[in-house]
C-alpha cells in the first residue's frame, strides 16, 4: 500500500516536474518556429543570393580589373585553417588523453595481479594457521584431562592425610593423659614437701628461739655426768662415756644410745660462738657416770641410723640413716619433735655434722659425696663430690670455709665450700673410716689399724699410732688435747696428743 | 533527461533573425543594402558580425569607418550583452526581423564599451563564467580546469560547437550530491526602464529547509511586481532566452539548463503588451 503510494507519489511529482519542464519544452520550440525556422531558409537562400551576387561582382571585376580569387580561396582558406587548427588541437588532445588511460589501465592491470598474489598468500597462510589453532586446541583437551586426573589424585591424598592426622592426634592425646596425670601425682608431692619444708622452716624458727642456753658443743659430746640444767658445769678434761659414735649401728643401739643422750643432756648457759671462733667452751664436767634410762624413745627414720649428732649451739638433733633423709629433732619437756627433713643424698648418710653456729649441717654419703646444707633448705646447698667410693665422715675445718672428707677411696680430701672444689687431696693408704681436724692437724682412722696424723697445710704424715683393732670412730675433745678412738677390738683408746704417746685404754 | 538535453541544443542553437541596415547618417558611396543574418542568441554581437562590418564597409570610404556600433530605435546596444537578451529587452513583442541600425561614427562613449578585438569579448566572456562559478562553486570548479578548458569554452563559442563547449560546460554545471544545487545562482534581472543596469543579489537554490526554491520565490524576492495576482491584468512578463516560463519551475534546473554560455540565467522583464490578457491567458498560450 505504502509502496503504491510513493510511487503514485513519484508519478505526480514528475507529472508536476514535468508540466513546467514540458512548458518549456514547447515554449521554445514555438519560439524557433515564429522565430528562427520561418527565417531560416529565408536568409540562407538571401545569403547565397549575396554570394552569387558577389561573385559575379568579382569576376566582373576580375574581369575587368585584376583578380581578386584569392580573397574568395582566403576566406575559405582561412576557414579551413581554424578548422583544421581545431581539429589538430581537438586530436591531440584526444591522444594525451588516450595515453593517459592507457597507463592507468596498465597500472590497475599490475596491482590487480598483486591483490590476487597477494590473496593466495593469504589464504594458505590461513589454512596453516588455521591447522596450527586446530593442534594446538588438541593439546589443551589433552592437558585439561591430565590435569583433572591429577586433581583428582590430589583430593584423595588430601582426604587420608586428613584422616591420618586425626588419628595421630588422638594418639597424641592419649599418650598424654596418663603423663599428664603422672605430672599431676609429682607435683602433689613437691607441694607436700615445700610444705613440710616450711613446717621445718618453722620448726627451727621455735627452736632456735629457745636455743640461748646451750653450753654443748657441735659434736656429741660424751654426757657430763652430773650437772642439772640450770648450773653451769666445768667439763672435765677427759669428757667420755660409753656413748660415742659408731661407724656402724644397728637400731636397738641406736636407739639406746639416743635414750642415755637424753639423760645427760646438759642445760647449762651456752656462748654463742661464730664460725671462726677458735673460744674453747668452758664446759665444766662435775659428775661422769654412765647411762642406764632411757627417757624418751622414738621411731625416728624407717631403715636403720647411722649418725647422731647435737647441735652446738641449739637444742636440736641431727639424725641420718639409710633412707637418705637427715631428720631434724628438738627436744621439748623431754621430748623429741621432729622439727624438719633435709633431703638430697641419693644413698645413706654415713656421718652428720653441725657447723659451729648450729645453723648448718654436713653429712657424708654412700653416693660418694658430702652434702651440705643451711637449715632453712632442705635442699643442700652444696654437693661436694669427687671420691671414687663412700664418703665416711665429713667435717668442717676450723680455720676457712673448708671441708675435710675421709672416704673408703683411701683419700682424705679438703673442699672449699663456697667453690665446691677439691683444693688438696692426701693419698692416706687405707679405707678412712672418721676424720677429726683441729688447726692444722687431720686426724684419720683406718682399717689398717693406725690413726694417721697429718699436716694439713703440707699434706704429709707427722705421725701414725698403731692401734690393735679397725679404728671405726674418733672424736676430739673440744680443747684438742686429747683424742678418743674406738676399735673392732672393743677398746677405747684415748691418746694425748701433746705427749702423743701417752694413751689410755679402756677395755 | 534526454528532454534536458534537448533543452540546452535548443537554448544553443537559437537564432534570432536580424536585418543590419547602415544608419542614413552614414555617409556611402552607394546606397547600401541591408543586411539580414540569423544572429544566434547565445553570442554577441561583436562577434558574429564581421560580415555585417565587411558587406557595410563595401560601400563605405575608408577614412569614415571608425568602431562598428549597433543600435536599435534610438537604444545603443550593448555588445556585452548576449544577442538573446538584447532582443529580449527591446524588441521580443515587435514583428521581426530585428531592424538594427549599423553606426561606423559617434561612437556613445557613456553608453557602450569599446570592442576593439576579440580577445576583450574573450576577456570578458571568462570573467562572466568565472564570476558565476564564483557565486555557484566558490570558484572551485573554474580554478581546478586548466587554461586549455578554458580555451576550450571559449572557442566552443566562437566556433559555435555545442559539444565542444559542453564538454567541459558540464562540469560548471555540477554540484555536489548532498546540496541541493549551487551555492548561489548566477542570475541577472534587466529592465528597460531603470537607473540600474540590471539586479543581481545572492540566492540560495535550496531554502533553509530543503525545498527546492523557484523562478516564483526569486521574483517574490527580487522583484514581487513580476508575480501577477489572478483577475489581475499581467502587467510584466518574464522572458528568458524568448520564452516565458512557468514560475513554478526550480531555479537549480533553469540555471543548469537556460543559462547562457557565460553561466549566467539573464532574465529580462518587459512590459506585457496589451492584449497579453491576465494570468489565466499563460496558460491559454500553452495550450495553443
Amino acid at each position: 500500500m505504502i509502496m503504491a503510494a510513493s510511487q503514485r507519489a513519484r508519478n505526480s511529482e514528475l507529472k508536476q516536474s514535468e508540466t513546467w519542464k514540458r512548458h518549456i519544452i514547447r515554449q521554445l520550440k514555438y519560439r524557433n518556429r515564429t522565430q528562427t525556422s520561418v527565417f531560416q531558409d529565408l536568409i540562407e537562400s538571401y545569403h547565397s543570393l549575396l554570394e552569387k551576387s558577389k561573385q559575379r561582382a568579382l569576376i566582373t571585376k576580375g574581369i575587368l580589373g585584376s583578380g581578386s580569387r584569392p580573397s574568395l580561396s582566403e576566406d575559405s582558406l582561412t576557414s579551413l585553417k581554424t578548422t583544421t587548427g581545431e581539429l589538430a588541437y581537438q586530436v591531440v588532445e584526444l591522444q594525451q588523453r588516450i595515453q593517459l588511460k592507457e597507463v592507468t589501465l596498465d597500472e590497475q592491470h599490475t596491482k590487480l595481479y598483486e591483490v590476487q598474489n597477494h590473496l593466495s598468500v593469504l589464504a594458505s597462510e590461513h589454512s596453516v594457521l588455521q591447522e596450527r589453532v586446530a593442534e594446538v586446541q588438541t593439546r589443551n583437551r589433552l592437558l585439561k584431562q591430565e590435569y583433572d586426573s591429577l586433581l583428582e589424585q590430589h583430593q584423595n591424598m588430601e582426604r587420608t592425610y586428613r584422616q591420618e592426622k586425626l588419628r595421630s592426634s588422638e594418639i597424641l592425646d592419649n599418650m598424654i593423659g596418663p603423663k599428664q596425670q603422672a605430672a599431676v601425682r609429682m607435683n602433689h608431692r613437691n607441694e607436700k614437701r615445700v610444705r613440710e619444708a616450711s613446717l621445718h622452716k618453722e620448726l627451727q624458727m621455735a627452736a632456735s628461739k629457745n636455743v640461748n642456753i646451750n653450753e654443748e658443743s657441735g659434736k656429741v659430746s660424751p654426757p657430763k655426768p652430773s650437772s642439772p640444767k640450770s648450773d653451769s658445769s666445768q667439763r672435765l678434761e677427759r669428757s667420755h662415756g660409753p656413748l660415742f659414735r659408731s661407724a656402724s649401728a644397728t637400731s636397738p643401739r641406736i636407739i639406746s644410745s639416743i635414750r642415755g643422750l637424753f639423760e645427760r643432756k646438759m642445760r647449762g648457759k651456752s656462748v654463742c660462738r661464730s664460725e671462726e671462733d677458735l673460744y674453747i667452751p668452758l664446759g665444766v664436767c662435775l659428775v661422769a657416770r654412765v647411762p642406764t634410762k632411757a627417757i624418751f624413745t622414738v621411731d625416728a627414720h624407717e631403715l636403720g641410723i647411722n649418725a647422731v649428732r647435737f647441735s652446738t649451739s641449739s637444742n636440736l638433733l641431727a639424725t641420718g640413716g639409710t633412707d637418705r633423709v637427715i631428720k631434724l629433732w628438738g627436744i621439748e619437756a623431754g621430748t623429741l619433735q621432729n622439727r624438719g627433713t633435709l633431703d638430697g643424698s641419693n644413698e645413706g648418710i654415713t656421718s652428720i655434722e653441725f657447723d659451729p653456729t648450729g645453723t648448718r649441717i654436713l653429712a657424708a654419703s654412700y653416693d660418694k659425696s658430702a652434702l651440705f646444707w643451711r637449715l632453712e633448705d632442705s635442699v643442700p646447698k652444696v654437693t661436694l663430690t669427687g671420691h671414687s667410693r663412700k664418703v665416711t665422715a665429713a667435717r668442717f675445718k676450723y680455720s676457712q670455709r673448708q671441708v675435710v672428707t675421709g672416704s673408703a677411696d683411701r683419700t682424705v680430701k679438703i673442699w672449699d665450700l663456697q667453690r665446691a672444689a677439691c683444693i688438696q687431696t692426701i693419698e692416706v693408704l687405707s679405707f678412712c673410716s672418721d676424720v677429726v681436724c683441729s688447726e692444722y692437724l687431720i686426724i684419720s682412722s683406718h682399717y689398717d689399724r693406725k690413726i694417721r696424723f697429718w699436716d694439713s697445710r703440707a699434706g704429709t704424715c707427722t705421725q701414725e699410732v698403731p692401734l690393735q683393732g679397725r679404728v671405726t670412730s674418733l672424736d676430739l675433745c673440744p680443747n684438742h688435747r686429747q683424742l678418743l678412738s674406738c676399735s673392732r677390738d672393743d677398746i677405747l683408746q684415748l691418746v694425748d696428743l701433746r705427749k702423743s704417746n701417752d694413751r689410755v685404754a679402756f677395755r | 533527461m534526454a528532454d534536458d538535453k534537448d533543452v540546452l541544443r535548443d537554448v544553443w542553437f537559437g537564432r534570432i533573425p536580424a536585418c543590419f541596415t547602415l544608419s542614413p547618417e552614414e555617409t556611402t558611396e552607394r546606397e547600401a543594402e541591408p543586411y539580414y543574418l540569423l544572429l544566434p542568441r547565445v553570442s554577441y554581437l561583436t562577434l558574429v558580425t564581421d560580415k555585417v562590418k565587411k558587406h557595410f564597409l563595401r560601400v563605405m570610404k575608408a577614412e569614415d569607418v571608425e568602431e562598428m556600433w549597433f543600435e536599435y530605435e534610438g537604444t545603443p546596444l550593448k555588445w556585452h550583452y548576449p544577442i538573446g537578451v538584447l532582443f529580449d529587452l527591446h524588441a521580443s513583442n515587435t514583428a521581426l526581423p530585428w531592424n538594427v541600425s549599423v553606426h561606423f561614427k559617434n561612437f556613445p562613449e557613456h553608453d557602450l564599451l569599446h570592442c576593439p578585438s576579440n580577445s576583450v569579448i574573450e576577456a570578458h566572456f571568462m570573467s562572466c563564467i568565472k564570476e558565476a562559478d564564483a557565486l555557484k562553486h566558490k570558484s572551485q570548479v573554474i580554478n581546478d580546469m586548466q587554461k586549455k578548458d578554458h580555451k576550450q569554452l571559449w572557442m566552443g563559442l566562437q566556433n559555435d560547437k555545442f559539444d565542444q563547449f559542453w564538454a567541459m560546460n558540464r562540469k560548471l554545471m555540477e554540484y555536489p550530491i548532498n546540496e541541493g544545487g549551487f551555492r548561489y545562482i548566477p542570475f541577472r534581472i534587466y529592465q528597460t526602464m531603470s537607473d540600474r543596469p540590471f539586479i543581481q543579489k545572492l540566492f540560495r537554490p535550496v531554502s533553509p529547509e530543503g525545498h527546492a526554491l523557484t523562478l516564483g520565490d526569486l521574483l517574490k524576492e527580487l522583484f514581487p511586481a513580476a508575480i501577477c495576482v489572478e483577475d489581475e491584468p499581467k502587467r510584466f512578463q518574464v522572458m528568458i532566452h524568448g520564452i516565458e516560463p512557468l514560475l513554478e519551475t526550480p531555479i537549480q534546473w533553469l540555471s543548469e539548463h537556460l543559462s547562457h554560455p557565460d553561466n549566467f540565467l539573464h532574465i529580462s522583464i518587459i512590459p506585457a503588451p496589451r492584449g497579453c490578457g491576465d494570468c489565466r491567458s499563460v496558460l491559454q498560450t500553452t495550450h495553443s
